[in-house]
Formats: C-alpha cells, structure tokens, sequence
C-alpha cells in the first residue's frame, strides 16, 4: 500500500471511529449543558446499547435496523430512570458535583459488573447487514468500507438533527433559555423537571446509538464504558462542553490522531489524543467550540 | 375582590432570616407598589410570591387558592409573571426567539405582533441576541416577554433601575397602557416619583417587615415616612 494510501486509509478509519465517538460525546456534552449533569455512566450506556443490539440481532429478530433501534429505546428508557429516580435528588445540593460523580461512577460499576454476570467478560461483536458490508470505490484506487461510510453518515445526520431542531423549534428555545438561565425559564413556565428527563433521555438514546453502531465495527466487552467515557470527556473538553458542533470536530480529530497516531507510532495510538486535549486546555481552556449552541 | 393574599409569611435565604410574618392584600386590578430601602425585603417578597426564594413560610393566596408550596412554573402558568430586577433575558436567543418562547409557553398569551407594537425599539431589533442589547432595551425586552403572555398579575421589580431618564418615560407610557388593560401589578421601585405616579395604593416594607400601607395620595402627604423610609427630602434618595 502507498503512503498516500495508507494515511487516506488510516483517515477514513479516524473519521469512522470518531463517528462512533461523536455520538456518545454528543449526548454527554447535552446533559452537561442543559442539566450542569457530568455523567460518568453515559460509557455504560453506550456499552448497553452495543450489548441489546447483539442480543436482539443474534436471537431475537435477525435485523440490525430493529437490534439499533431497540438499543436505543432500551438505552433511553435506562437514562430516563436514571435521571427521574436518581440524578434528580442530587440537583442543589451543596456538593451537587461530587455526589453525581460519585453516583454515576457507583452506576458504571453495579451496570459494569451485572453485564459481566450476564454476558462473561469475552468480546463480542456483530456482523454487519449485507447492504453495509463491502467498499465503495472513490476513484484513484481508493475506497470507503460501506459500513464506515453509513455510521459517518449517520453522525452527520444526527449532528444536523440536533442542530435543526436546537435551532428552529420551540423545544430547542426551551433547551437554550433553559441552560443559560434555569430559574427564569421556570418562570416563564417551563417544566424544568421534565424537561431535564427529555434531554437525559435523548443524550442517552444517542449513546445507544452509537453503542448499537459500534458492535460490528469493534469488540464488545463489559469494559467497554469505561474506555470510551475517558474518550469521550476528551472529545467535549477539546470541541467544548455543551457544543454539539464541538462534539463533533472533537470526535473526528481524536479519531484520526488515534488511527494515524498508531501507524506514526505503533501501539501509541491513544497517546495523540491527550496530547490535543492538553494542547487545547492552555490555548483555549473552555475548548473550540465553548458553550456554542446550548 | 383580592387578587393576592400573603399571611404571616417569613422567608430565609439559608440561615437569613429575610421577612417576618408579612402581611398584604392586592387587589384585582389595582396598581401596588412596594416601598423601602434597599435590603428591607422588597425583591424577597416578589421571589416568595412566585416560589423563587429558597425557603418560605406562612400563606400565600391566589384568587383565593394556596400557592405557598406550589411549583414555580405552576404558579406562572397561573398567570403570574415577574419581570425581574436584574432582567435577566436570555442571551443566546433573538429578540424575538425571546418573545415566541414567552409567548409559546403560556397559556393565553398576547398575539406576538401586537406585544412588538408596544415596543418600537425592539420590534427593529427583532434578530439581535439577548446579550448584545443595551441595558434599556433589555428591560424592554424583560417586559415585552411578560407582556406577551398575557399576566392577570405582573409583578414588576425595580423597573427603572439602571435606565436613562428618556427610558423611564417610555416604561411609564407601556406600563400605563398595561393598568388600563386589567392587569394586577404589584411592583417594588426605588424610583418613588415613578411608583407614586404609576401606583393606587403603596406598601411601605423595613427590615423584612409591613410598616405602612395605604393610598398613594395619602402617602404623598406623609413626609414623615417618606423621610423615614424612603430618606426622601434628605437628600439621600
């Protein structure tokens, strides 16, 4: 393979990892924006979502469409009880930060730990529906794995979704007016409660999506959540807390320095990604895109 | 009929203590307004009225309906809105993204068309964002999102504060428009020229406490306590 090859190869891999990324560091950047939540356990919804995903393409319906969208269903309805039973008694609380982290973080190991009990601690993994395997050609001798094509374009869409619908509809003023300003929106009428169960429940649909989309394209282990958390906080740290475009830029630079960083040097793929996001945090400590959109 | 009906209501921020035992009638229709020195309880009593202060005692009344442990976007939905001292607009969002979510969210609001024919100044800057307005447009703005949702009871805390004399006089000409049209107001204001001329009846508040009340017209006359608790005519105010 050619040098040229081989880095427009190691790129589209970057930009599909970072696709898969993007939409677990979206839903994570929208529950810190509007809910001021930092969700240690938005991993091990991602994780969740990849593992009914499995389950229900491999013994239940045979289709992937239907595996993604039980996963983020499944997934949704995780977060919704989360946030409602949970999350929700932590809000005003003196040490409102320190006790998330540490109830998200008792979430990550008890959900961690029942998916080893479950499932065992091997990998497992998904193969891709038959329209989605194969290449498509891009001309020059060069092509694009159809799968890594499709959660590219699915990144894009949800990325356009949020964007539209932050944007231009009435729930998306009452998302913005919500996160810069909570009491007032409460004053003007908005159910702050309800609404803050929405947005979990949406950012946490989007991290079973992204699980969903990532069992045919990686292992799928019980410490899967914990890997791609770690990732993801550098994704909305570089691109900024709270923006979805952020999210986005964010995830697609840590992908392709984590697949070009590998073939620079061997094994230190993980090594460029934290060295961006330190690079970001002196330059620019609120990040590329901080508290853009929500 | 009485419109608001607060008894026997304390209010703390943490460990302070911020009103005790404060007692008031507002009538349906009638223009009141909340005097006293800065830090006397005036802006303490708007939040506990609309369940924005962290902790509240006592009986607070709606038509005639409890609202002291009520919810604050319930108490909104009944009708009672606060255009808040510090003006708080939302600064991401539009001129107009500002009214429509006012007006989206309540429950027989204002036609939005009609609430920008109150506000020229704002009607021509319908695109720019919250933040990037002056000090009096954002009051503007303040009032106009209340307006537009159409308040049975405004509550209005320290209009004037902060604005240039030409400003006042154009808050003066909505907010009298505003009494005209059956809406109860209760406002505090510092401004006393502006709240004896917009006000029927006055309310004087010291340390968290009812002092005084009565008609404005009578509390013209009644040098004494405007001296006392407004330091009017000291030189001070």
């Amino acid at each position: 393979m050619s040098t040229h090859s081989l880095v427009f190869s190691q790129i589209i891999t970057g930009i599909g990892i970072g696709s898969r990324l993007f939409l677990v560091a979206v839903g994570l950047s929208l529950i810190f924006g509007v809910l001021d939540v930092l969700n240690f356990a938005h991993g091990v919804l991602y994780m969740i979502g990849a593992y009914v995903a499995i389950v229900v393409v491999e013994s239940v319906a045979g289709s992937f469409a239907l595996g993604v969208v039980a996963a983020v269903v499944a997934v949704a309805v995780v977060g919704g009880v989360l946030e409602s039973v949970f999350i929700r008694r932590l809000y005003g609380r003196d040490e409102e930060i320190l006790d998330q982290l540490l109830l998200t973080f008792a979430f990550v190991l008890i959900i961690e730990d029942s998916v080893r009990f479950v499932f065992g601690s091997g990998g497992k993994s998904l193969t891709p529906p038959e329209v989605l395997t194969g290449t498509v050609p891009l001309g020059a001798g060069l092509s694009v794995p159809t799968y890594r094509g499709f959660v590219v374009v699915m990144a894009v869409l949800v990325l356009a979704g949020l964007l539209a619908v932050l944007r231009y509809t009435n729930v998306g003023r009452i998302v913005r007016s919500t996160s810069s300003d909570r009491e007032m929106a409460r004053l003007l009428g908005v159910n702050v409660p309800r609404l803050y169960t929405g947005v979990f429940v949406v950012g946490a649909a989007l991290a079973g999506l992204g699980g969903a989309l990532a069992a045919p394209a990686e292992s799928i282990s019980s410490g899967l959540g914990n890997s791609v958390i770690i990732d993801a906080f550098v994704v909305v740290v570089i691109g900024g807390l709270g923006s979805f475009v952020g999210a986005f830029v964010g995830a697609i630079i840590i992908g392709i320095l984590t697949a070009v960083g590998s073939e620079v040097i061997a094994g230190a793929g993980e090594f460029f990604p934290f060295v961006a996001m330190i690079v970001v945090l002196v330059l620019r400590p609120t990040g590329l895109f901080g508290g853009a959109e929500v | 009929m009485t419109a608001l009906e607060l008894r026997d209501v304390n209010a703390y921020y943490g460990n302070s203590h911020i009103l005790f035992d404060l007692a008031m009638d507002v009538e349906e229709n009638d223009v009141v307004t909340l005097l006293g020195r800065n830090g006397a309880g005036k802006t303490t009593t708007l939040r506990a009225i609309t369940g924005t202060v962290p902790r509240r005692e006592g009986h607070i009344a709606y038509r005639g309906e409890e609202i002291t442990d009520t919810a604050v976007e319930r108490i909104s939905r009944r009708g009672i809105k606060l255009v808040p001292e510090e003006r708080r607009v939302f600064p991401t969002l539009t001129v107009l993204e500002n009214v429509q979510l006012a007006h989206e969210l309540a429950a027989d609001p204002r036609d939005v068309e009609e609430t920008f024919e109150l506000f020229p100044v704002l009607d021509d800057l319908r695109g720019n964002l919250g933040r990037n307005l002056s000090g009096g447009e954002q009051q503007m703005l303040s009032v106009a999102r209340a307006l537009v949702q159409n308040p049975d009871l405004l509550l209005l805390d320290e209009p004037t504060e902060g604005l240039a004399p030409v400003i006042v006089d154009d808050l003066r000409e909505v907010l009298g428009d505003v009494v005209e049209r059956d809406v109860t107001v209760l406002m505090t204001e510092q401004n006393v020229e502006f709240a004896l001329d917009l006000g029927e009846r006055a309310y004087i508040i010291d340390t968290g406490s009812n002092v005084w009340n009565g008609s404005v017209e009578e509390l013209r006359d009644r040098e004494d306590l405007l001296e006392e608790y407004l330091s009017v005519g000291t030189g001070e105010a």
